[in-house]
């Protein structure tokens, strides 16, 4: 999530408030304090409020909270006489365009560093890294209306940022260092997203990079927004977070006709909400008025509606892109009550616990193998084909799940075995001292279906056929089931010192003498005495768990 | 003070004796000598007997010296097979004279001149002589003169003997005169021994508690499934029922029914592990797609854009236990539910000593009629003060899928406020389409990092090693949640 760096001095004067209490409250508005240095704070706001991510939006934000300035924050758009047509060969490649104009800003370096700051944590927020949305600035004066936002050939060229020569859009793609990094957003269509002015110079290779021509310097007065993407809400939510940003330091917002249509208007969107919805929702005594009252402290129009006692009318400003729902209203109706101020409460409602059938089968493993003297191993679930089969010098197993994109070497399926998980736990242990015995109960998944086994070994000059056995009986004692055992072939174990337990014919597990090859696999100098078992043939395990998924009623 | 039998036997020997040499005790007392030495420094040690080493060195010929006992020094030999004069050529013919040549001249006894040896007339014999003289008698302890010179030819040699010298302490004979049990001590007691009754006769003996007894380990559940079984208990105790389910879960069960976007940063390759397998969607799975696109008949816009079935259909190991309460909850719509689940989940995550890619979460829902906020907040303060943690606060907090949201924070002595889990009611969007028509309140805990604080651990990593040593030594009831 994006950390804003909120400059003490900044927001002071922003605000009104002192620093010792921004920084107490701060987290009670919904955000977490990373770091407090002398000067400034970096503070973490939640992906969800990208209105949050720059210093000016949580001074907005904060003056309600604090009760300095309530209500609706209103902006004035007058129309710029800036025109921009969209090529309709744009369609299948990125084919919507927000745009304004924002007048009279005043940049420093630090300012610049902020604007750019936001610009990036919108890209991550709302852009999902610059597919959905990507953002341009420009300084307006370097270049002259009408723009065209068009589909340009391949091989067209101009000066990218931070370089000095002409570059065709196609080496852009693979020099540029944001060339490199974004290219796979564009590298397959046969046309490329460019802008340009009348005179037919480049402002922007969206969303790629912008022209050296249009660079935004401390020298910038006015500045025309581009916002380029696939989806139309994300785009003008991109404009309106930015407008209404610059609008808090001074400058004024000037609207630009996008192929007709007139934006951005930052006009509020109206909502009427439930009282007693609200109410129900937090268990909070709210009537329409303390309803408005929470409202216009989270910076919201409200009033209660005069023809219905029970609703309020609430205008949610334009940069509240996270209000999809009537109970986001209800939880900053919470937030501006305070959440340390809620009281907490138990419900009447009556249950009676009940411990899922697997949970009672494994634990019923567990206890016998403590019983029998053995210490309880959780190994990962995540392992490898190596380990699983190559070292156990067992065939694959067609049902094991590979993973698309594994995150190491070491961890590309998902167990369908325990044993030789304990066996590499042996391997780790090997400096310790003997009899070492253990087991582990848990989740293995086999064709996409997860069940449980549990599986045991133990190590020592002594471990032998007979003492694999006879731990494998009594757990199939134990837990209840009517098994015989046959002589296996599995040859993870010595040939004459292996069984498989049978359950109503099929088979369950498998004990035995770990084969010595196995052994010098996983560099071990003892025999293993060792078993595994299927808990769905213990009785009372449910019924299938890969059962198709439930209907949604 | 407890005497072995060996010890008794000892001073029961010394008592009418004086100081006596340890070897000679040893064959009246029908022992070996080593292990009366070793019964002699047990009873000194308790001031009954007295224990005094000496250690004498004793000088005799070696082989080759005992090759000239009785005949002389290879020199005095050659000088006596010869009168006044003999031609050097003649005198190399005696066997000692590679020897004794050097010898004579050195000791000034002959000179030679133009191949004739000469005697000098002075021949006493020295220090050296005499001392042969003498260890050709036996063996001596003293440092006669003349040794030295003799070792150094290899004809002596030095041996340490060491004598050990027992005596009884006035204290060890007091004792004896009270009179000791002399009987043959018992260890083990034989069946015989009980039930004849025999066992009235015996000593037996006495063991010291002193000495630590040999470490045993049991048999024992890892300190993490005890830390989870307690978790366990304490929800049932509460009232809930348990719920497993697949660790593969299909993009629709695990993002699309909990409202996540399918653009969601979660949903890319670099967070989760996807698989290539696709599972088919349930039906009525057009409510969720609705609900993405629209809002459906709720008060929602929706995300907005298309939704993908073919996004849906992957399959993904679950990244949250979340996935099994929606699917619970679409088995059992009607109030009341209260349920949780335990499970592993998995994210991309590289491995270090806070991360890992597998882990436990831990997951409540409650649902019923007139459920709100302030009942999610008192589970959770009830929650956790089972947990040992009586300190609880409420900060607003963000979750795709709930709303209000809220992120509980524990107080840590020593850490102070630490965030543990997180919580909310679910959305709308998330239950409106499987038919549930009441607030359900859900939490989530990441149970590793609580194992973690209890058991004092700072690497993650340690609860899935299975390091034996550990495991031994961990107390069954390390880390118990409520004390």
């Amino acid at each position: 999530m994006p950390i804003i760096t909120l400059p003490y001095a900044y927001l002071e004067r922003l605000t009104g408030v002192d620093k010792e209490i921004i920084l107490d409250r701060v987290p009670m508005f919904g955000a977490d304090i990373e770091r407090i240095e002398e000067d400034h704070a970096d503070v973490e706001f939640f992906a969800n409020r990208p209105d949050l991510f720059s210093p000016e939006g949580v001074a907005r934000a904060l003056r309600g909270f604090f009760g300095l300035e309530e209500g609706l924050r209103t902006y004035d758009v007058r129309p710029s006489g800036i025109t921009f047509s969209i090529d309709p060969g744009l369609a299948a490649i990125r084919p919507y365009l927000g745009s304004a104009v924002i007048r009279n800003v005043s940049f420093d370096e630090e300012s610049i560093e902020s604007l750019m700051g936001l610009q990036e944590s919108l890209h991550w927020a709302v852009g999902r890294g610059r597919g959905k949305v990507a953002i341009g600035v420009h300084d307006l004066d370097t270049v002259r209306s009408p723009f065209r936002y068009l589909a340009s050939p391949r091989d067209r060229s101009f000066v990218p940022l931070d370089f000095e020569r002409e570059m065709t859009l196609e080496e852009m793609l693979a020099e540029h260092p944001k060339g490199r990094d974004y290219a796979h957003l564009v590298e397959k269509f046969l046309r490329f997203p460019l802008i340009v002015d009348a005179d037919d110079r480049v402002l922007s290779f969206p969303p790629i990079i912008n022209g050296e021509l249009t660079r935004v310097t401390t020298e910038t007065r006015n500045i025309l927004l581009d916002t380029t993407g696939t989806d139309r809400k994300a785009v003008m939510t991109a404009v309106n977070i930015i407008c209404t940003a610059l609008a808090e330091t001074g400058a004024d917002v000037e609207s630009v006709t996008v192929e007709g249509v007139e934006m951005p208007s930052l006009a509020p969107v109206e909502r009427v909400v439930s009282t007693a919805e609200c109410s129900g929702l937090l268990g909070l005594p709210l009537t329409p008025e303390s309803m408005a009252a929470l409202l216009r402290r989270m910076r919201y129009g409200a009033r209660p509606l005069d023809a219905d006692a029970d609703a309020v009318r609430v205008q949610v400003p334009c940069y509240r892109a996270d209000i999809l729902h009537d109970w986001d209203l209800f939880e900053d109706v919470a937030i501006a009550y305070g959440y340390g101020e809620i009281t907490a409460d138990l419900p009447a409602t009556f249950t009676i616990g009940r411990e899922h059938p697997i949970s009672a089968i494994s634990g019923a493993a567990r206890t016998v193998m403590t019983g029998l003297g053995y210490l309880e191993a959780m190994p990962f679930t995540l392992t490898n084909e190596r380990v699983l089969y190559g070292r156990m010098q067992r065939e694959q197993s067609a049902g094991a799940l590979r993973l698309l994109h594994p995150i190491s070497e070491e961890q590309t399926v998902v167990r369908t075995d325990i044993l030789p998980l304990l066996m590499e736990a042996l391997q780790l242990n090997k400096h310790r001292e003997l009899p070492q015995r253990l087991f582990a109960a848990g989740d293995v998944v086999s064709d996409l279906v997860t069940y449980q086994t549990a599986a045991a070994v133990s190590i020592h000059p002594g471990a032998d056929f007979s003492e694999a056995y006879a731990a494998a009986d009594v757990l199939c004692r134990e837990l209840g089931l009517d098994y015989s055992a046959v002589e296996s072939d599995d040859p993870a174990f010595i040939d004459g010192r292996r069984g498989d337990i049978i359950v109503g014919g099929k088979k369950a597990g498998v004990f035995g003498e770990i084969h010595p090859g196995v052994l010098n696999a996983f560099e071990l100098e003892h025999p293993v005495a060792a078993l595994e078992l299927d808990l769905r043939a213990v009785p009372g395990y449910p019924g299938q768990p890969g059962a198709p998924s439930p209907g949604v009623r | 003070m407890e005497l072995t039998l060996n010890e008794k036997r000892l001073l029961v020997a010394l008592e009418p004796l004086g100081p006596i040499d340890a070897a000679t005790l040893a064959d009246r007392m029908g022992a070996r000598k080593e292990a009366v030495v070793q019964y002699a420094l047990l009873a000194s040690d308790r001031g009954l007997a007295s224990l005094e080493k000496n250690i004498r060195t004793v000088y005799s010929l070696t082989e080759e010296g005992q090759k000239y006992a009785g005949e002389g020094l290879p020199e005095r030999q050659l000088l006596e097979s010869f009168d006044e004069e003999i031609p050097m050529r003649d005198l190399q013919q005696h066997p000692l004279a590679r020897i004794g040549i050097g010898w004579m001249r050195k000791k000034g006894w002959i000179a030679i001149k133009d191949g004739i040896v000469s005697k000098t007339g002075t021949d006493a014999p020295g220090a050296d002589e005499q001392a042969f003289a003498e260890l050709t008698e036996g063996s001596v302890d003293t440092g006669l003169s003349g040794i030295a010179d003799l070792q150094k030819r290899g004809l002596v040699e030095e041996t340490e003997t060491v004598r050990y010298t027992v005596a009884i302490t006035p204290e060890g004979r007091a004792l004896v005169t009270k009179g000791l049990d002399l009987r043959e001590e018992v260890g083990t007691l034989t069946r015989e021994q009980i039930i004849t009754g025999e066992w009235q006769n015996l000593n037996l003996r006495r063991y010291s508690v002193e000495k630590l007894p040999k470490r045993v380990y049991p048999g024992k559940n890892h300190p993490y499934q005890r830390l989870l079984d307690e978790m366990r208990r304490i929800l049932l105790d509460m009232g809930f029922t348990e719920i497993q389910g697949g660790i593969v879960q299909s993009s629709f069960w695990n993002f699309d029914a909990l409202f996540q976007p399918q653009d969601h940063p979660a949903r890319e390759m670099q967070d989760t592990f996807f698989l290539s397998e696709n599972q088919q969607l349930p039906p009525g799975y057009e409510r969720v797609r609705d609900m993405h696109e629209h809002g459906g008949g709720t008060s929602s816009t929706g995300w907005g854009g298309a939704w993908s079935t073919a996004k849906a259909e992957q399959c993904v190991l679950r990244t949250h236990t979340t996935c099994l309460s929606i699917r619970h909850l679409a088995e059992n719509p009607k109030p009341p539910v209260k349920a949780f689940g335990i499970g592993r989940v998995y994210r991309r995550e590289a491995i270090d000593p806070t991360h890992l890619p597998e882990f436990e979460q831990l997951e409540g829902i409650v649902m019923d009629e007139g459920l709100n906020f302030r009942h999610l907040l008192g589970f959770l303060r009830e929650f956790y003060a089972k947990m040992g943690f009586d300190k609880v606060r409420f900060r607003p907090g963000y979750f795709p899928y709930t709303e209000p949201s809220v992120e509980p924070e524990v107080y840590v002595d020593g850490l102070g406020w630490v965030e543990l889990g997180g919580a909310g009611i679910f959305r709308q969007e998330v239950t409106a389409p499987c038919g549930i028509e009441y607030p359900v309140l859900a939490w989530g805990l990441g149970v590793s990092r609580l194992a973690m604080l209890k058991l004092g651990l700072r690497d993650l990593r340690h609860l899935y090693r299975s390091d034996v040593e550990w495991l031994r030594q961990t107390p069954v009831l390390a880390g118990r949640l409520e004390e």
